[in-house]
Protein backbone atom coordinates (compact mmCIF):
# COMPACT_ATOMS: atom_id res chain seq x y z
CA UNK A 1 0.00 0.00 0.00
CA UNK A 2 2.85 2.57 1.26
CA UNK A 3 4.47 1.61 -1.91
CA UNK A 4 1.94 2.36 -4.23
CA UNK A 5 1.13 5.29 -2.50
CA UNK A 6 4.90 6.47 -2.99
CA UNK A 7 4.78 5.24 -6.74
CA UNK A 8 1.38 7.70 -6.99
CA UNK A 9 3.17 10.64 -5.22
CA UNK A 10 6.21 10.25 -7.73
CA UNK A 11 4.03 10.00 -10.67
CA UNK A 12 2.01 13.19 -9.34
CA UNK A 13 5.38 15.34 -8.93
CA UNK A 14 6.74 13.74 -12.53
CA UNK A 15 3.50 15.03 -14.53
CA UNK A 16 4.56 18.71 -13.74
CA UNK A 17 8.81 18.44 -12.73
CA UNK A 18 9.87 16.50 -15.85
CA UNK A 19 12.74 18.44 -16.46
CA UNK A 20 13.82 20.94 -13.07
CA UNK A 21 15.39 23.28 -14.76
CA UNK A 22 12.27 24.12 -17.73
CA UNK A 23 9.85 23.79 -14.74
CA UNK A 24 11.98 26.87 -12.52
CA UNK A 25 12.61 28.65 -15.30
CA UNK A 26 8.77 28.60 -16.62
CA UNK A 27 7.52 29.48 -12.75
CA UNK A 28 10.24 32.41 -12.90
CA UNK A 29 8.55 33.99 -16.17
CA UNK A 30 5.11 33.51 -14.83
CA UNK A 31 5.45 35.28 -11.53
CA UNK A 32 7.77 38.06 -13.44
CA UNK A 33 4.74 38.53 -15.61
CA UNK A 34 2.18 39.01 -12.84
CA UNK A 35 5.01 41.14 -10.76
CA UNK A 36 5.21 43.10 -13.68
CA UNK A 37 1.26 43.31 -14.57
CA UNK A 38 0.13 43.66 -11.06
CA UNK A 39 3.17 46.06 -9.42
CA UNK A 40 5.02 48.50 -12.39
CA UNK A 41 1.66 48.58 -14.51
CA UNK A 42 3.05 47.25 -17.38
CA UNK A 43 0.94 46.87 -20.20
CA UNK A 44 -0.97 43.25 -19.55
CA UNK A 45 -0.88 42.66 -23.58
CA UNK A 46 2.92 43.03 -23.55
CA UNK A 47 3.18 40.96 -20.14
CA UNK A 48 1.14 38.07 -22.52
CA UNK A 49 3.83 38.50 -25.03
CA UNK A 50 6.37 38.01 -22.66
CA UNK A 51 4.94 35.09 -21.27
CA UNK A 52 4.46 33.49 -24.95
CA UNK A 53 7.32 34.08 -26.10
CA UNK A 54 9.45 33.17 -22.74
CA UNK A 55 8.09 29.87 -22.76
CA UNK A 56 8.58 29.61 -26.32
CA UNK A 57 12.40 30.01 -25.89
CA UNK A 58 12.33 27.94 -22.83
CA UNK A 59 11.37 25.25 -24.85
CA UNK A 60 13.34 25.40 -27.36
CA UNK A 61 16.53 26.06 -25.01
CA UNK A 62 15.50 22.95 -22.83
CA UNK A 63 15.19 20.80 -25.85
CA UNK A 64 18.89 21.67 -27.41
CA UNK A 65 20.69 21.22 -24.10
CA UNK A 66 19.04 17.80 -23.46
CA UNK A 67 20.36 17.07 -26.92
CA UNK A 68 24.09 18.38 -26.09
CA UNK A 69 23.59 16.25 -22.89
CA UNK A 70 22.34 13.32 -24.07
CA UNK A 71 24.69 13.00 -27.13
CA UNK A 72 27.39 13.60 -25.22
CA UNK B 1 -19.85 27.63 -25.18
CA UNK B 2 -18.43 28.22 -28.67
CA UNK B 3 -16.66 25.79 -31.06
CA UNK B 4 -13.82 27.32 -30.72
CA UNK B 5 -13.42 26.70 -27.01
CA UNK B 6 -15.16 23.29 -26.95
CA UNK B 7 -13.18 21.92 -29.81
CA UNK B 8 -9.71 22.23 -28.52
CA UNK B 9 -10.98 20.81 -25.06
CA UNK B 10 -12.44 17.94 -26.02
CA UNK B 11 -9.56 16.72 -28.74
CA UNK B 12 -7.16 17.84 -26.04
CA UNK B 13 -8.84 14.94 -23.50
CA UNK B 14 -9.33 12.52 -26.00
CA UNK B 15 -5.87 12.35 -27.92
CA UNK B 16 -4.04 12.84 -24.42
CA UNK B 17 -6.25 9.67 -22.99
CA UNK B 18 -5.62 7.75 -26.25
CA UNK B 19 -2.22 7.68 -25.41
CA UNK B 20 -2.44 7.00 -21.81
CA UNK B 21 -5.32 4.40 -22.04
CA UNK B 22 -2.63 2.78 -24.68
CA UNK B 23 -0.06 2.22 -22.06
CA UNK B 24 -2.57 1.28 -19.56
CA UNK B 25 -4.04 -1.46 -21.80
CA UNK B 26 -0.73 -2.81 -22.97
CA UNK B 27 0.06 -4.04 -18.67
CA UNK B 28 -3.99 -4.51 -18.00
CA UNK B 29 -3.31 -7.07 -21.72
CA UNK B 30 0.08 -8.92 -20.01
CA UNK B 31 -1.81 -9.49 -16.48
CA UNK B 32 -4.57 -11.14 -18.71
CA UNK B 33 -2.60 -12.65 -21.17
CA UNK B 34 -0.59 -14.24 -17.94
CA UNK B 35 -3.09 -14.28 -14.74
CA UNK B 36 -6.70 -14.12 -16.58
CA UNK B 37 -9.27 -11.81 -17.15
CA UNK B 38 -10.58 -11.97 -13.52
CA UNK B 39 -7.48 -10.22 -11.80
CA UNK B 40 -7.31 -7.94 -14.89
CA UNK B 41 -10.94 -7.10 -14.64
CA UNK B 42 -10.79 -6.68 -10.90
CA UNK B 43 -7.77 -4.37 -10.95
CA UNK B 44 -9.22 -2.29 -14.13
CA UNK B 45 -12.26 -1.23 -12.34
CA UNK B 46 -10.64 -0.79 -8.75
CA UNK B 47 -8.38 1.81 -10.25
CA UNK B 48 -11.37 3.62 -12.57
CA UNK B 49 -13.54 3.65 -9.07
CA UNK B 50 -10.42 5.10 -7.39
CA UNK B 51 -10.11 8.03 -10.11
CA UNK B 52 -13.73 8.64 -10.61
CA UNK B 53 -13.67 9.18 -6.52
CA UNK B 54 -10.83 11.80 -7.26
CA UNK B 55 -12.79 13.54 -9.78
CA UNK B 56 -16.09 13.41 -7.75
CA UNK B 57 -14.05 14.67 -4.85
CA UNK B 58 -12.26 17.33 -6.93
CA UNK B 59 -14.93 18.55 -9.26
CA UNK B 60 -17.15 20.05 -6.24
CA UNK B 61 -14.15 21.61 -4.31
CA UNK B 62 -13.17 23.45 -7.50
CA UNK B 63 -16.31 25.12 -8.08
CA UNK B 64 -15.34 26.70 -4.59
CA UNK B 65 -12.25 28.74 -6.43
CA UNK B 66 -12.11 31.81 -7.04
CA UNK B 67 -12.00 32.07 -11.32
CA UNK B 68 -8.74 33.80 -11.45
CA UNK B 69 -6.67 31.83 -8.95
CA UNK B 70 -7.69 28.54 -10.41
CA UNK B 71 -7.19 29.74 -13.90
CA UNK B 72 -3.74 30.70 -12.93
CA UNK B 73 -3.04 27.61 -10.96
CA UNK B 74 -4.57 25.16 -13.46
CA UNK B 75 -2.45 27.40 -16.54
CA UNK B 76 0.90 26.98 -14.78
CA UNK B 77 0.58 23.34 -14.24
CA UNK B 78 -1.35 23.10 -17.64
CA UNK B 79 2.08 24.87 -19.07
CA UNK B 80 4.53 22.74 -17.30
CA UNK B 81 3.02 19.36 -17.73
CA UNK B 82 2.39 20.49 -21.71
CA UNK B 83 5.64 22.06 -22.33
CA UNK B 84 7.14 18.60 -20.33
CA UNK B 85 5.52 16.32 -22.62
CA UNK B 86 6.48 18.89 -26.20
CA UNK B 87 9.72 18.53 -24.68
CA UNK B 88 10.13 14.63 -24.64
CA UNK B 89 8.20 14.59 -28.25
CA UNK B 90 11.01 16.62 -29.69
CA UNK B 91 13.73 14.91 -27.91
CA UNK B 92 12.42 11.33 -29.52
CA UNK B 93 11.28 12.65 -32.87
CA UNK B 94 14.96 13.58 -33.01
CA UNK B 95 16.00 10.49 -31.60
CA UNK B 96 17.90 11.69 -28.85
CA UNK B 97 15.53 9.29 -26.55
CA UNK B 98 13.81 6.12 -27.68
CA UNK B 99 10.49 5.91 -28.53
CA UNK B 100 7.91 4.34 -26.01
CA UNK B 101 7.73 0.22 -27.34
CA UNK B 102 4.64 -0.73 -26.18
CA UNK B 103 6.02 -4.43 -27.53
CA UNK B 104 8.53 -4.05 -25.18
CA UNK B 105 6.54 -2.99 -22.26
CA UNK B 106 4.55 -6.17 -22.92
CA UNK B 107 7.46 -8.44 -22.56
CA UNK B 108 8.92 -6.37 -19.31
CA UNK B 109 5.86 -6.87 -17.23
CA UNK B 110 5.08 -9.97 -18.56
CA UNK B 111 8.83 -11.16 -17.45
CA UNK B 112 8.04 -9.38 -14.44
CA UNK B 113 5.05 -11.82 -13.65
CA UNK B 114 6.41 -14.88 -14.67
CA UNK B 115 8.90 -14.06 -12.04
CA UNK B 116 6.51 -13.25 -9.16
CA UNK B 117 4.85 -17.02 -9.92
CA UNK B 118 8.51 -18.31 -9.91
CA UNK B 119 8.98 -16.75 -6.68
CA UNK B 120 5.95 -17.10 -4.34
CA UNK B 121 2.93 -19.81 -5.54
CA UNK B 122 0.33 -17.97 -3.30
CA UNK B 123 -1.89 -14.84 -3.75
CA UNK B 124 -0.79 -14.65 -7.68
CA UNK B 125 -4.16 -13.27 -8.76
CA UNK B 126 -3.98 -10.67 -6.19
CA UNK B 127 -0.43 -9.28 -7.17
CA UNK B 128 -2.05 -9.53 -10.82
CA UNK B 129 -5.20 -7.47 -9.85
CA UNK B 130 -2.67 -5.17 -7.90
CA UNK B 131 -0.48 -4.61 -11.17
CA UNK B 132 -3.64 -3.83 -12.91
CA UNK B 133 -5.08 -1.41 -10.80
CA UNK B 134 -1.82 0.39 -10.72
CA UNK B 135 -1.29 0.71 -14.24
CA UNK B 136 -5.04 1.79 -14.80
CA UNK B 137 -4.54 4.73 -11.79
CA UNK B 138 -0.95 5.65 -12.85
CA UNK B 139 -1.99 6.61 -16.36
CA UNK B 140 -5.47 7.68 -15.53
CA UNK B 141 -4.20 10.18 -13.82
CA UNK B 142 -3.12 12.09 -15.92
CA UNK B 143 -6.61 11.86 -17.56
CA UNK B 144 -7.89 12.93 -15.00
CA UNK B 145 -5.53 16.36 -14.67
CA UNK B 146 -5.99 16.65 -18.24
CA UNK B 147 -9.93 16.55 -18.24
CA UNK B 148 -10.27 19.07 -15.20
CA UNK B 149 -7.69 21.30 -16.48
CA UNK B 150 -9.00 21.65 -19.79
CA UNK B 151 -12.57 21.90 -18.72
CA UNK B 152 -12.38 23.40 -15.56
CA UNK B 153 -13.55 26.89 -15.15
CA UNK B 154 -15.02 27.36 -18.69
CA UNK B 155 -17.98 24.45 -17.99
CA UNK B 156 -16.39 22.54 -20.10
CA UNK B 157 -16.08 19.20 -17.96
CA UNK B 158 -18.55 17.18 -19.38
CA UNK B 159 -17.80 17.47 -23.28
CA UNK B 160 -13.62 16.88 -22.20
CA UNK B 161 -15.00 13.81 -19.82
CA UNK B 162 -16.34 12.54 -23.06
CA UNK B 163 -13.17 12.99 -25.17
CA UNK B 164 -11.26 10.67 -22.73
CA UNK B 165 -14.37 7.98 -22.40
CA UNK B 166 -14.76 8.12 -26.34
CA UNK B 167 -10.75 7.69 -26.46
CA UNK B 168 -11.28 4.29 -23.71
CA UNK B 169 -13.75 2.90 -26.13
CA UNK B 170 -11.99 3.13 -28.81
CA UNK B 171 -8.67 1.27 -27.66
CA UNK B 172 -11.04 -0.63 -26.04
CA UNK B 173 -12.72 -1.93 -28.76
CA UNK B 174 -9.48 -2.24 -30.32
CA UNK B 175 -7.82 -3.92 -28.67
CA UNK B 176 -10.65 -6.74 -27.87
CA UNK B 177 -10.46 -7.01 -31.88
CA UNK B 178 -7.01 -7.47 -31.85
CA UNK B 179 -5.65 -8.67 -28.46
CA UNK B 180 -2.26 -7.67 -28.77
CA UNK B 181 -0.46 -4.22 -27.58
CA UNK B 182 -1.17 -1.56 -29.40
CA UNK B 183 2.20 -0.85 -31.18
CA UNK B 184 1.10 0.56 -34.21
CA UNK B 185 -0.18 3.84 -32.81
CA UNK B 186 1.39 6.68 -33.46
CA UNK B 187 2.46 7.69 -29.99
CA UNK B 188 4.97 10.04 -30.43
CA UNK B 189 2.46 12.14 -32.79
CA UNK B 190 -0.15 12.32 -30.41
CA UNK B 191 2.41 13.55 -27.68
CA UNK B 192 3.87 15.85 -29.92
CA UNK B 193 0.07 16.89 -31.01
CA UNK B 194 -0.92 16.93 -27.31
CA UNK B 195 2.13 18.67 -25.91
CA UNK B 196 0.96 21.61 -27.98
CA UNK B 197 -2.52 21.49 -27.31
CA UNK B 198 -1.68 21.38 -23.44
CA UNK B 199 0.56 24.18 -23.76
CA UNK B 200 -1.56 26.43 -25.66
CA UNK B 201 -4.17 26.25 -22.63
CA UNK B 202 -1.47 26.68 -20.11
CA UNK B 203 -0.10 29.87 -21.58
CA UNK B 204 -3.69 31.32 -22.10
CA UNK B 205 -5.53 30.33 -18.69
CA UNK B 206 -2.16 31.58 -17.22
CA UNK B 207 -2.84 35.28 -19.22
CA UNK B 208 -6.09 34.75 -18.28
CA UNK B 209 -5.38 34.09 -14.74
CA UNK B 210 -2.40 37.10 -14.40
CA UNK B 211 -5.82 39.77 -16.45
CA UNK B 212 -4.46 39.76 -19.88
CA UNK B 213 -7.26 39.68 -21.95
CA UNK B 214 -6.07 38.07 -25.34
CA UNK B 215 -6.83 39.82 -28.70
CA UNK B 216 -9.21 37.35 -30.36
CA UNK B 217 -10.24 35.89 -27.03
CA UNK B 218 -10.37 31.74 -27.95
CA UNK B 219 -9.13 32.07 -31.45
CA UNK B 220 -5.56 33.31 -29.18
CA UNK B 221 -5.47 29.25 -28.75
CA UNK B 222 -5.01 28.54 -32.67
CA UNK B 223 -2.11 31.09 -32.89
CA UNK B 224 -0.40 29.84 -29.64
CA UNK B 225 -0.78 26.29 -30.60
CA UNK B 226 0.75 27.13 -33.81
CA UNK B 227 3.28 28.77 -32.22
CA UNK B 228 4.20 25.77 -30.03
CA UNK B 229 4.42 23.47 -32.96
CA UNK B 230 6.50 25.79 -34.78
CA UNK B 231 8.68 25.88 -31.44
CA UNK B 232 8.87 21.96 -30.52
CA UNK B 233 9.73 21.17 -34.54
CA UNK B 234 12.32 23.86 -34.41
CA UNK B 235 13.62 22.40 -30.77
CA UNK B 236 13.19 18.69 -32.86
CA UNK B 237 15.66 20.00 -35.71
CA UNK B 238 18.31 21.39 -33.63
CA UNK B 239 18.43 18.52 -31.13
CA UNK B 240 18.82 16.18 -34.29
CA UNK B 241 21.60 18.58 -35.91
CA UNK B 242 23.48 18.78 -32.04
CA UNK B 243 23.14 15.28 -31.29
CA UNK B 244 25.01 14.13 -34.23
CA UNK B 245 27.38 17.02 -33.79
CA UNK B 246 27.75 16.31 -30.04
CA UNK B 247 28.39 12.62 -30.40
Amino acid sequence: MMTMLKELAAELIGMFVGETRLTISVLVVAAAVGSLVDFIGLDPLLGGAALLFGCLILLVESVCRSARAGAS
Amino acid sequence: MTWSTVAPAVTAAFLASLVEVVEAFTIVLAVATLRGWRPAALGTTAGLAVLAGIVLLLGPLLDRVPISSLQLAIGILLLLFGMGWLRKASLRAAGVIPLHDEDAIFSAEAAELTEQASRRRRNLGWAAGVTALKAVLLEGLEVVFIVIAVGAGRGLLLPASLGALAACALILAIGAVVHRPLSRVPENTLKFGVGVMLSAFGVFWTGEGLGIAWPGQDLALLLFAALFLGAGLIGASLARKLSVEFA
